[in-house]
């Protein structure tokens, strides 16, 4: 009944596309991510998922219901703002029970069920407290809880952490997500932090420019990326992608990246599915799957500098710091500087078509 | 990470020796001070020493001399018995009580009206608050035109009667308030509207939203998140609008001169006609010390009222 459909989703404000011919279906209980820069269209998708915005195209389902029509209040929708819209004016316990008064609940029924989601939340000594003053955690706690205890089927949640500080977003990743496990709603989840999307998602929707780029689980993303966007914009760093053109060595079909060199061999498969297609191709590799190759046929790039971040060191190569980044373990034994020579894992080398960026996938 | 978080501050400033800057603070405000005690407590004073004598422009000595006409507090207890001044009271709150929970409910109707946008909105917004542009001893002669019983206020209610309607608007006590009323209404409406209007744009979009996506209607929503968080301001529209009220003259007076006979003589109608007809100065300061006194003490006990 709370999965959801979008089928031939767009949105246009004025003359401005904000989102173009979107498909998703998310299934009953599932926790799906909205990932993508800003601008990208996610919002837009789940504010009319909520019913804030009506669709200019396409419709959206809930289980087998149309829902175009049906006003927010009655979607049966539970929605957590960015700045979780907490009633300030109010007592945490009035914005706790807001919903259950305003649908007009016998007042035994909203005391009870006030009282379990508060206890559930540990916000029962809190109850009696302004809103106004709490801090950002229990904030968050209350924003879910509101929407909570009208026990709605399907959970949206705007970017809730955007305005946590980094040390505290980790915890308040782990909370979400048990929160997720006792509730077993359907959660819709928009955010522009990859680390977020990848740790508590079941399923990632990455958009950009009001596109659906690929939907997958957060490995099939990280791992299989459809593009060159996907690729780039998941993994921190992200992958390192080389433009380049296909060649035929003896030891079999590679890629001549110019100046950097003539790549290894590409494994056999991908090889076999480049053939088909165009000669311009991106050759990427995630930079955590470098290794340093000091006598083999590798690349080469000058060093430019070295990032030491405790737990790994990440080595810039190229003239201009962006051309490729490496990533080692702490305790690797690292060049100085001069050229360094380096090799892709096969395994992990990835190629694109460069024109339209989608990914070249061997079988 | 912004500027602000890189540049170390700087080192606090010693502070100065207390005592020290106080002085300077003194003798640097000294003149400020010295103009208040000139513009402010002077007065007061001289209304008060003038307040306890009988003393009039006519007495033949100027005001400073006023003690050979010292009478001790026979101003203040006349306060007490004067019939045409509790009336002329008793009428200004009326005046209050019906001007102002009118243009609050008629500006917070506007105000939610153009909170979203319509083709228009500018120029309607334009068109509404020119009234309070308008000089008000100018909308005084307009409203006394309207009100005329051959005027345009009589010529459009007949379109809604068989018979021609007549009413002397102006020369009835009754009808005499009520013009004097719409009078304000129409020009102060506006004010009220426009202070509303900034309270309502800052009313949080996504506190609405949120409200609407737990169920409630757009009435609870006004009355639990629009009412409450414009609260501040609603304070302050209805205490400009009753101070300003408490002080209608001008409109007023180029309509009815406070007539017919005393029927919408207000408390300043009622001042300005012993100041400049009867001349009994004295008198007109003690009346004038009372009011300031009660309404200081009105508006402490409302403070104390809206700070529970």
């Amino acid at each position: 009944m709370s999965a959801i459909r979008l089928e031939n989703l767009v949105k246009r404000f004025g003359g401005f596309t904000a989102l173009k011919t979107m498909d998703l279906s998310i299934a009953d209980g599932e926790f799906m991510a909205l990932l993508g820069p800003s601008g990208c269209g996610k919002s837009t998708t789940m504010n009319m998922i909520a019913g804030m915005e009506r669709p200019s195209e396409g419709r959206i389902l809930f289980g087998d219901r149309d829902m175009s029509g049906v006003p927010m209040g009655r979607r049966g929708v539970g929605f957590v703002f960015q700045n979780y819209a907490i009633f300030t004016h109010m007592t945490v316990r009035r914005n706790l029970d807001y919903g259950l008064r305003m649908t007009g609940r016998p007042a035994a029924e909203v005391a009870k069920r006030t009282a379990a989601m508060a206890d559930l939340l540990g916000l029962t000594d809190l109850l009696d407290r302004p809103a106004a003053g709490l801090s950002v955690n229990i904030l968050q706690r209350l924003a879910i809880g509101r929407s909570a205890v009208m026990e709605p089927a399907i959970f949206l949640l705007d970017e809730p952490l955007s305005n946590v500080d980094a040390a505290f977003r980790a915890v308040m990743r782990t909370e979400l997500k048990s929160l997720q496990r006792q509730f077993r709603q359907t959660m819709v989840y928009v955010t522009h932090d990859q680390l977020e999307a990848m740790t508590m998602a079941d399923r990632i929707a990455v958009m950009d420019h009001g596109v659906l780029q690929q939907v997958g689980t957060p490995l099939q993303v990280y791992n299989d990326p459809a593009n060159i966007f996907v690729a780039r914009f998941i993994g921190a760093p992200g992958m390192n992608l080389l433009p380049g053109r296909l060649a035929e060595t003896d030891r079999g079909l590679a890629v001549d990246l110019g100046p950097l060199g003539l790549t290894p061999p590409l494994p056999a498969p991908l090889a076999a599915a480049a053939r088909g297609g165009k000669a311009e191709v991106t050759y990427g590799f995630r930079p955590e799957e470098v290794h340093l190759d000091p006598e083999g046929a590798a690349l080469h790039l000058p060093l430019l500098l070295t990032e030491r971040i405790g737990a790994r060191n990440i080595l810039h190569l190229g003239e201009t710091g962006d051309a490729v980044r490496a990533v080692f373990p702490a305790g690797a034994t690292l060049p100085a500087g001069g050229t360094v020579r380096f090799a892709p894992a096969e395994a992990s080398v990835r190629l694109f078509d460069t024109a339209s960026g989608r990914a070249i996938r061997g079988v | 990470m912004t500027m602000a978080d890189r540049i170390p501050a700087p080192a606090a400033q010693p502070r100065a020796d207390a005592p020290e800057t106080a002085r300077l603070g003194f003798r640097l405000t000294l003149p400020a001070q010295i103009l208040v005690l000139f513009i402010s407590v002077f007065p007061l004073l001289m209304q008060l020493y003038i307040s306890l004598t009988d003393w009039s422009p006519l007495a033949g000595v100027s005001w400073p001399h006023a003690w050979e006409y010292w009478n001790s507090f026979a101003n203040y207890t006349d306060i007490l018995g004067d019939g045409r001044l509790w009336s002329a009271l008793w009428r200004t709150a009326l005046v209050i009580m019906v001007c102002v929970p009118v243009e609050f409910l008629l500006g917070l109707a506007l105000a939610t009206l153009f909170v979203d946008d319509f083709p228009g909105k500018r120029v309607a917004y334009s068109v509404l608050i020119m009234p309070m542009m308008v000089v008000p001893a100018v909308a005084g002669y307009m409203f006394f035109m309207l009100f005329q019983s051959g005027g345009p206020v009589n010529d459009i209610l007949s379109w809604f009667t068989p018979e021609p309607v007549t009413l002397a608007w102006l020369s009835d006590p009754t009808l005499a308030l009520v013009a004097v009323m719409a009078a304000d209404i129409w020009q102060w409406t506006p004010l009220m509207f426009l202070i509303l209007l900034a309270g309502l744009v800052g009313v949080p979009d996504d506190q609405l939203k949120a409200a609407a996506l737990l169920g409630a209607s757009p009435w609870a929503r006004f009355r639990t998140i629009v009412i409450p968080r414009m609260k501040t301001i609603i304070v302050i529209a209805l205490s400009i609008r009753v101070i300003e009220a408490f002080k209608i003259f001008d409109t007023l007076y180029i309509m009815t001169g406070g007539g017919p006979g005393v029927a919408t003589e207000t408390i300043s109608v009622y001042i300005y006609k012993i100041t400049t007809q009867d001349l009994i100065w004295g008198y007109v300061a003690a009346i004038a010390l009372f009011i300031l006194i009660a309404l200081s003490v009105a508006a402490v006990w409302a403070m104390k009222r809206m700070a529970k």
